[in-house]
């Protein structure tokens, strides 16, 4: 039976990110670029003249993407040219296992707890799992043969290790206040309104955002791919379905960081002012079994809501912000972050040590 | 003698207020997403009562704009009120052609303007729409029309006989206006 269940939650998280997410992500990043900037965005792929704002673009990439050339340039490194996107694809996709979508429900007796691997350490496998994402970037800018891979990938490795450390340390106040690493306590911790993470960490909430685009290589903090100084950097020499996973890899981690961020500072499935026992007395006029999962829907819905409106707000910091230099992202990493999240983590210390009996 | 040097002073020394990122960046981040909204919530009329949308982008090959009349497209000859092409095989266009895309063979007719073209072949592939065959013509017999869709997949079929470029003479009142006063004053 817990067998069972745990097969539904990962293919109801599989079939929602593959399925849902990452296929769309493209088409809302070109239309709502489009937007923004007052055009109209892709809408030319048809099928039988019905267009639907341009939705069957996703398929027309994807189809596209298939049947292209696979290429792979001479004197690269085969071997590690193929694994590669698979090392860029793997650590972004597998970090979703511990983000709890959901609360806890008794379901017909029995206890479900919506998180695919309920681990003590949750956040600190999540950032295990991103630096190997490194390797990814680094393999393949290193296995192509070519100068600006290199240049990308040697960009890349820098930019990621030193905002890792700025990333790990911004949490650490996150911690502090909710005493614990396991991310079901710390959005179980959530569930009053004035208790979310932006309003006990709001300095964590921002270094935290800036430090995780970073860590996915996108728009302010691109200079890995920087397709107007070197080309498209460390991925430059791929074609086809390889291209694709390192795309993939980037919308799949946009997705990750915005569920993380809604665990840590928003709340993660909570409805501001509504607790879930308010919920679920209110929906008890159904029996015990039918609020519970009513309860669960409205709950996933919530957090996905929150994903969402993350993804809105990456897609909009990519369209509004133009790329930093390389020194930039450095001096911000090393000078700003750095000691930004120290003074935090102390600030918190305090209060904590003052306020807290 | 000494050169005088401006010194431009860049204001590059930013404000505390701009150098903590987060407003600044909160404050891009308002403008592009006021567009977004705006544009987003302007699709719903457009699409639903065909409103015009605020985004001026063009849908081309739906939706055309109209050129304005002093736009040059490929040259065409001019059909006259007679039904015979206004065209004297005078050889002016030819000999004025920068990218020698014009080739006419001229023949006799029993008609008043006694010579016509035989032949009168335009290359597509080479005009490069300057207009100077429509300056030159004595009996603005040729003009430039609003066509632009002249692209194809060879080369052969891009070489215009007289047939696809005549073009009765009330189709073109507004380009022949248009010539009239834009050439007046070499008028001879």
């Amino acid at each position: 039976m817990d067998l069972i269940i745990d097969i539904i939650k990962i293919l109801f998280i599989f079939t929602v990110i593959m399925g849902v997410f990452t296929p769309l992500i493209p088409w809302v990043e070109r239309k709502q670029g489009a937007l923004i900037q007052d055009r109209i965005g892709a809408n030319r792929a048809d099928i039988f003249g019905f267009t639907i704002i341009g939705l069957f673009h996703c398929i027309a990439d994807s189809l596209r993407l298939f049947v292209k050339e696979d290429f792979i340039p001479q004197g690269a490194n085969k071997i590690m040219h193929t694994i590669a996107p698979f090392i860029a694809v793997v650590p972004a996709l597998i970090a979703f296992a511990v983000i709890p979508f959901g609360g806890e429900y008794i379901i017909n007796g029995k206890e479900i707890n919506l998180v695919i691997a309920d681990l003590d350490v949750g956040i600190l496998y999540i950032f295990a799992f991103a630096s190997l994402a490194t390797y990814g970037a680094v393999i393949a800018g290193w296995s192509s043969n070519n100068n600006w891979s290199l240049i990308g990938a040697l960009r890349v490795s820098a930019q990621m290790i030193s905002y890792e450390v700025a990333m790990g340390l911004t949490i650490i106040g996150v911690f502090m206040v909710y005493g614990s690493l396991k991310l079901t306590e710390i959005g179980a911790a959530q569930e009053s309104f004035f208790r979310w993470g932006i309003f006990l960490q709001p300095l964590g909430f921002f270094m935290f955002l800036a430090a995780a685009i970073a860590e996915n290589k996108r728009i302010p903090f691109d200079v890995g791919e920087g397709e107007s100084e070197i080309v498209a950097g460390y991925f430059l020499e791929y074609s086809s379905m390889k291209f694709a996973m390192f795309y993939m890899a980037e919308y799949i981690e946009i997705i990750t960081i915005s569920g993380i961020v809604t665990t840590l500072f928003f709340g993660g499935w909570n409805i501001p002012f509504v607790p879930a026992a308010t919920l679920i007395s209110f929906f008890s006029f159904l029996g015990d079994t039918w609020a519970n999962v009513i309860t669960m829907l409205i709950h996933i819905g919530v957090f996905f809501t929150k994903v969402i409106f993350f993804i809105w707000l990456q897609m909009t910091i990519r369209w509004t912000l133009p790329r930093f230099r390389y020194d930039q992202i450095m001096k911000l990493g090393w000078k700003i972050l750095l000691p930004l999240s120290l003074l935090n983590i102390f600030v918190t210390g305090i209060v904590i040590l003052l306020f807290k009996k | 003698m000494a050169i005088d040097i401006i010194k431009v002073k860049r204001n590059v020394n930013m404000t505390f207020w701009e150098r903590i990122y987060i407003p600044e960046i909160l404050r891009g981040i308002s403008i592009t997403s006021r567009h977004f909204f705006i544009n987003l919530v302007g699709f719903i009329p457009a699409i639903l009562f065909g409103k015009k949308r605020k985004i001026f982008t063009v849908y081309y090959p739906e939706e055309k704009l109209k050129y304005p009349d002093a736009y040059r497209g490929r040259p065409i000859l001019v059909i006259g009120d007679d039904g015979v092409e206004k065209c004297v095989a005078c050889g002016l266009c030819e000999r004025m052609c920068p990218a020698f895309c014009i080739s006419i063979q001229p023949a006799e007719t029993e008609l008043d303007k006694e010579r016509y073209p035989e032949t009168f072949t335009i290359d597509q592939s080479r005009c490069i729409v300057c207009g100077f065959c429509e300056e030159v013509c004595p009996k603005e017999a040729i003009l430039m029309s609003q066509d632009i869709e002249i692209a194809d997949y060879d080369r052969s079929k891009m070489l215009y006989q007289k047939e696809d470029l005549l073009i009765p003479e009330k189709d073109l009142r507004t380009r022949q206006a248009y010539v009239r006063e834009a050439f007046a004053r070499w008028n001879y």
